[in-house]
């Protein structure tokens, strides 16, 4: 008697145990889909089990119209090898009709920030921005046709701007030959190819000022076409964008869209290498070409010969990342004959740090651009780029895999007589 | 005699529990099985390097010889193909892997990720459907008719074979 109440006793302890570990250990989410999942292939592999025994038994002897071919299928058992006789499939839609495409099949996605901004430059005021909306519409037409467009909503004083950023269709050949027709990001600079307007893909809140939308020192937009491609290289990974385009608008922090303001096409070519041991690891370089009509006209209606070449280093991987760019624009007045050469830099370095789920990422900029004084272009009013020796410290929190708060403070110096302006900048950005 | 009776009720209690728990900790421990990589038996290639095979997923190589679109099939998270493939082929985490296509999208390589398809039996499916499909799938659902790729030179369940 006692000693069936001591066995009750323990049965009672270790029920109320694994009732408690049952609890403590209630299975999220994706222990309960990864469970579901292995159940299915179970189950499949159940049917595939018994189908195969059912052939065998009604067939007595293997298909003679079958053509053997040789494959490995390890045992349950994992890591054995042997032959098996290979016979023809009947066709089952169901996976097929899954995973084939349709089209068009239009899919969107949205990018979006909010920002806050306090500065110590004087007349400045310190307070929240609405960022940019952004609207990136991805649609194949075909196996080898697809459309790309982005669109977006930026507050301005009294409503909202509306652009459109990107608008492309592109055919492809093959891996070696795309050709593309449209309103593109210039390919002479990494950043602007990179991240385009979807803030929440950079890790910094602003982009590089060389590149800055709205900016002078490159074209950041480019319409017209483009060829691109990977080029036979193994190992090497080298690829090329060739464009020929309008060019820069008479407004030269636009592109020509509403159609080229000379008989001049501008054209930009680009060459780069993501070697394959090097995951992350990307170098290039690019040229670009344009003669600019600018609006309004100077006195002598001078025309401008565009030269500007540039290189780009990058290290994508989070651990770390590195990133930097040179360019350097070269002016020609085709009036006078005076020419001036511009350059910019940027180098930025960030770290993904692997404690807390590898949320934190700190991060450290330096931008350097000179403008010499006598620059034909850039030191008039109507065209003018500032100097600027700015660096920047911030970091970046990922609350999602699709959300993040940046941090940032920036010093930033432009001319020698302008005041040195120091920042504090948040924002959060994310994608929908 | 009593107290004999009652030791061995309790070694018998403690020896079964014992028993449970080792067969427990035992089905946690199997061995895992390779990853094949499996493609529609009408396509001409037979063996990818594993440098080729990572380039196909991460779509920066997007067609077969004769220009034969690729059609990428994974599998979903929380399954083993997908754990494997991430740690092997795209070493990557989920985040990144996710974060990695909305990034790829949006720079207009790439038009959508990889279909998902929710079994292995699906994946099956899909590559005999699709002549420009590849998929990953357990070695341990191979099954004859199937077109498995050499990685590197090998087979599932060769030494060296690099997806495991």
């Amino acid at each position: 008697m006692k000693t069936s109440r001591r066995i009750s006793t323990v049965f009672i302890l270790v029920a109320a145990t694994a009732v408690a570990r049952a609890q403590t250990t209630e299975p999220n989410q994706s222990d309960v889909v990864k469970a579901l999942l292995m159940r299915i292939d179970k189950l499949e592999q159940r049917v595939a089990e018994l189908e195969a025994s059912k052939t065998t038994a009604s067939a007595g002897a293997p298909a003679q119209h079958h053509e053997p071919q040789e494959a490995q299928i390890p045992s349950t058992e994992g890591r054995q090898s042997m032959a098996a006789q290979i016979h023809e499939h009947d066709e089952h839609p169901q996976g097929g009709a899954v995973a084939e495409n349709h089209f068009p099949s239009l899919q969107i996605r949205g990018f979006g920030d909010v920002d806050f901004a306090a500065t110590d430059e004087r007349g400045s005021h310190s307070g929240f921005n609405m960022g940019q909306v952004v609207l990136h519409l991805a649609s194949p037409l075909s196996k080898k046709v697809a459309y790309f467009g982005e669109v977006s909503f930026t507050a301005q004083p009294t409503a909202y701007a509306v652009d459109v950023e990107r608008s492309i269709i592109r055919y492809d050949h093959n891996d070696y030959f795309k050709l593309s027709f449209g309103r593109y990001h210039t390919p002479i600079n990494y950043w602007n190819t990179a991240f385009h307007h979807g803030l929440w893909l950079q890790t910094t809140i602003s982009r590089p000022e060389m590149i800055r939308f709205g900016g002078r020192f490159q074209p950041v937009h480019f319409f017209g076409m483009l060829a691109e491609g990977n080029i036979p290289s193994g190992s090497l990974g080298l690829g090329y964008e060739v464009g020929l385009g309008n060019g820069r608008a008479g407004v030269i922090s636009r592109a020509g869209d509403f159609g080229d303001v000379n008989n001049n096409r501008a054209w930009v070519a680009r060459l780069f290498a993501r070697p394959t041991g090097l995951q992350g690891f990307q170098f290039g370089g690019a040229i670009y070409r344009d003669k600019i009509s600018p609006t309004p006209a100077l006195p002598g209606d001078p025309t401008f010969g565009e030269w500007i070449s540039s290189a780009q280093l990058v290290w994508a991987k989070e651990t770390p990342e590195f990133i930097s760019e040179f360019a350097n624009v070269h002016h020609r007045n085709n009036l006078t004959g005076h020419i001036s050469d511009s350059q910019a830099f940027y180098a930025q370095l960030a770290y993904r740090l692997p404690w807390q789920q590898k949320k934190w990422k700190p991060y450290s900029r330096f931008e350097y651009t000179h403008i010499p004084v006598t620059e034909p272009l850039f030191s008039l009013a109507d065209f003018r780029v500032q100097d600027l020796v700015g660096p920047t410290v911030g970091v970046r929190y990922d609350i999602t895999d699709f959300a993040a708060f940046k941090l940032e403070y920036r010093h930033t110096k432009r001319g020698p007589k302008d005041p040195e302006v120091n920042g504090v900048f948040v924002q959060t950005s994310f994608t929908f | 005699m009593r107290k004999a009776a009652k030791i061995g009720t309790w070694f018998t209690f403690a020896f079964v529990l014992g028993m449970v728990l080792v067969s427990r900790s035992s089905a946690q421990t199997n061995t895992t099985p390779d990853l094949a990589v499996i493609v529609n038996p009408k396509n001409a290639v037979d063996s990818l390097s594993l440098n080729d095979l990572v380039k196909i997923y991460r779509g920066e190589r997007q067609y077969w010889k004769g220009n034969l679109p690729i059609v990428l099939l994974f599998r979903p998270p929380g399954s083993y193909e997908r754990m494997i493939a991430l740690r092997v082929i795209f070493q990557m985490t989920e985040s990144q892997y996710k974060q990695y296509w909305v990034s790829k999208i949006m720079r207009a390589e790439a038009t959508a990720p990889p279909t998902e398809l929710f079994s292995g039996g699906m994946t099956k499916e899909g590559v005999m459907a699709i002549p420009g499909a590849i998929g990953c799938i357990s070695a341990t659902d191979l099954r004859p008719g199937m077109k498995v790729l050499h990685i590197d030179g090998h087979l599932p369940g060769e030494a060296n074979y690099p997806l495991h």
